[in-house]
């Protein structure tokens, strides 16, 4: 019982909130025709994007390049698909296939040159932007006017599809096969994990490998929905993309605690999803949005670095209660709240 | 007690010690080495290509020197571990508000002012929630990344447009080499002396190596953090004059790039994204003109083509990662870094 309150606790509490906060408004949070495709389109992009950055950050590697590998896997994928006039299925599959390809290289370079992931991950997203506009001169590739090609992310149900065989494949990944076991190994003790034997620079490739295939997925969702990519990004411009993950991230990793880590990310990416639904449905500006999720980025970071010390000042009160009224203090000392599970993303 | 001291190394051992010496000698040599040979693929790329050599070097002061006045002042958060991400939101956010207190007071000196105590707020804020709260300051910089991007926004819209438009004949009297270098000068002085010669450099080189024995000795965190942030805000205050002097028309996209940019300059320059220790003052300066001259050579070979820029990017990329790798070379263990 503990743990379906505990997860769900935060989905829960948010669309009560914003649904009343909507309704005083007079607004309807799913007021639109759309409404569904937004929350599972939302939904697919944003979980996708949580886990792809998790996966490695709960390593202690943080990876700027993951808006660089959408970029160029969906460069890759739609420039194949018109060439050769095949439909969304090749379109996809390709995506993917490169999105996995760009990820496994990019930990290749990370293992074989031994240097700080998020320095080697600069240089990875300056590298996958430079061949994005190398390949196309800079030009958006545009296929607004192929129906076949932009259906894909107008269907819920496409959607839907993509939200569920995301989940299994990273449960059946990382809780289910001998990778997953010794991912975790290496995340609760990297040296002891190593001297045992697991194979750690397989492992890093094969995570890093995991998570270019669901950006590849990422940015077929995102191509397919504006009908063109944006593949003249130089600078590190492909980096705003990972941004909008941190949320639902830290978000999914408290939920995690609870029940799995994996449905954390799904929930947390529901509740930033509702969020953007209820920005809409209140006609909030972009300045107002973008200051709103940073102050719930920081307090929900603010109530995770402190949550021992409320739990100390929520026993307190009780306990001055208790005493007032009549109540025997108890007879044990005070032991912090241990978390059920104790996973979910971190950040240094 | 005195042989234990005195007592030479076996062969083997001795030798492997001269070894790791000449790696470490190599890893720090590295990027130095790596702008002397830029430099050197500069002069004689632009010579044969028949470039006014003159204008392209003018052009690489005008494009590194912002990079290594922000950078420089961000070594003394790098220094302690920590990391901004910020720094390129937070100089667009120091310039707009300048290029306002310009066009509402026509005085150059309050514009300098109001980029300073814009930057230096906009760091302290950050160092203040992460040291108060316990925060990670990767984290609350990320949030502060869209805090003051949003500002920015709200900013652009208080002149009912979509610019902040300061006069470009003003801009252009000061947008001169003698004011960069003394802006850059001044500055870079100030930081090798503070982090050279007093205490605050060997503080936050302690905190960077191992936060747990500084701590033990007493070394006060918050009051350091405050103090590297505070540094690098005013770094920041003072790329962001220079940017509203070079760029006087601000949009939001204005100094985009800055940030990433300049945590490439410093790690180019031989700067560990650890900190600790191995921190170099000097990595910002050596990284931004490497950057600078790299950038400047491939505009020379590639300009002509329609993937120049890219191509460029992908061989700044391979550069990066190279120097990088070599600079690196001297410290690497069993287990992979993280």
């Amino acid at each position: 019982m503990r743990r379906v309150t505990g997860a769900l606790a935060i989905p829960v509490t948010v669309f009560v909130v914003l649904t009343a906060l909507c309704s005083i408004n007079g607004a309807s949070l799913f007021g639109t025709d759309d409404s569904l495709l937004l929350l599972t389109r939302g939904v697919a992009t944003t979980m996708l994007t949580a886990m792809a950055l998790a996966i490695n950050l709960n390593s202690g590697r943080f990876d700027f390049s993951l808006g660089a590998m959408a970029t160029l896997s969906s460069v890759i994928g739609a420039t194949v698909a018109i060439q050769t006039g095949s439909g969304i299925v090749v379109m996809g599959g390709i995506t993917v296939a490169v999105g996995v390809a760009l990820g496994a290289f990019s930990g290749l370079v990370y293992v074989l040159l031994g240097i700080s992931p998020m320095v080697c991950s600069l240089g990875i997203t300056l590298l996958y932007e430079g061949v994005s506009f190398a390949i196309t001169g800079g030009a958006n590739v545009s296929f607004l006017l192929d129906g076949g090609l932009t259906s894909f992310s107008k269907s819920p149900a496409a959607m839907a599809a993509v939200i569920a065989v995301g989940l299994l494949v990273v449960v059946l990944l990382f809780d289910q096969s001998r990778f997953g076991y010794d991912y975790r190994a290496l995340i609760t003790g990297q040296g002891p994990a190593v001297a045992a034997g697991i194979r750690e620079k397989r492992n890093a490739v094969a995570a890093y490998a995991i998570s270019g295939g669901l950006m590849g997925a990422v940015g077929l969702i995102l191509a397919s929905q504006m009908g063109y990519i944006e593949a003249g990004k130089l600078n590190f411009g492909s980096i705003g993309i990972m941004f909008t993950a941190f949320l639902p991230m830290f978000v999914g990793g408290f939920i995690g605690r609870y029940s799995n880590d994996k449905l954390g990310y799904l929930l947390g990416a529901l509740c930033t999803t509702l969020l953007g639904l209820a920005f809409a449905a209140l006609h909030l500006t972009s300045t107002v949005q973008s200051i709103t999720n940073a102050l719930l980025l920081v307090g929900f970071l603010l109530f995770l670095s402190n949550e021992d010390k409320l739990a100390r000042l929520w026993r307190r009160v009780a306990r001055r209660d208790r005493h007032t009224t009549g109540h025997l203090p108890p007879a044990s000392p005070d032991v912090p709240a241990q978390p059920i599970v104790r996973t979910g993303a971190t950040a240094s | 007690m005195h042989d234990l001291i005195q007592r030479p190394l076996p062969g083997a051992q001795k030798r492997r010690a001269e070894r790791a010496s000449g790696r470490e000698t190599l890893a720090a040599l590295a990027p130095l080495g790596g702008l002397i040979a830029l430099s050197i693929a500069f002069v004689l790329i632009g010579s044969a290509r028949g470039i006014n050599m003159a204008y392209s070097v003018e052009t690489l002061v005008n494009q590194s020197v912002i990079i290594v006045i922000i950078a420089t002042g961000a070594i003394f958060i790098f220094a302690m571990g920590s990391f901004d991400i910020s720094l390129g939101a937070s100089t667009l956010v120091a310039a707009m508000v300048g290029g306002l207190t310009y066009n509402a007071t026509e005085s150059l000196w309050a514009m300098l002012l109001a980029c300073v105590a814009t930057a230096v707020t906009a760091s302290l804020i950050s160092a203040a929630l992460a040291a108060i709260f316990d925060l990670p300051v990767f984290v609350t910089t990320v949030a502060m990344l869209s805090v003051l991007g949003a500002v920015a926004v709200a900013l652009v819209q208080t002149t009912g447009g979509a610019q902040i438009r300061v006069d470009s004949a003003f801009a252009r009297s000061y947008d001169t080499l003698t004011v960069k270098f003394v802006v850059a000068a001044v500055f870079i002085v100030l930081c090798v002396f503070l982090f050279s010669v007093t205490r605050l450099g060997r503080v936050e080189k302690l905190i960077g190596g191992n936060p747990v024995t500084a701590r033990l000795t007493g070394i006060p965190m918050k009051k350091t953090a405050l103090a590297a942030f505070a540094i690098a805000g005013l770094g920041v205050g003072l790329g962001a004059f220079l940017t509203v002097l070079r760029t006087p028309t601000l949009t939001t996209s204005t100094a985009g790039d800055i940030g990433m940019n300049v945590l490439v300059a410093m790690v180019f320059g031989g700067m560990p994204i650890s900190g600790g220790p191995r921190t170099r003052i000097y990595a910002a300066l050596v990284g931004g003109l490497s950057m600078a001259v790299l950038n400047q050579t491939m505009t020379t070979l590639l300009a002509s083509t329609s993937a120049g820029n890219g191509i460029a990017q992908v061989v700044r990329a391979v550069f990066f990662l190279a120097v990088v790798w070599v600079a690196t070379s001297g410290h690497r263990g069993r287990l992979l870094p993280r």
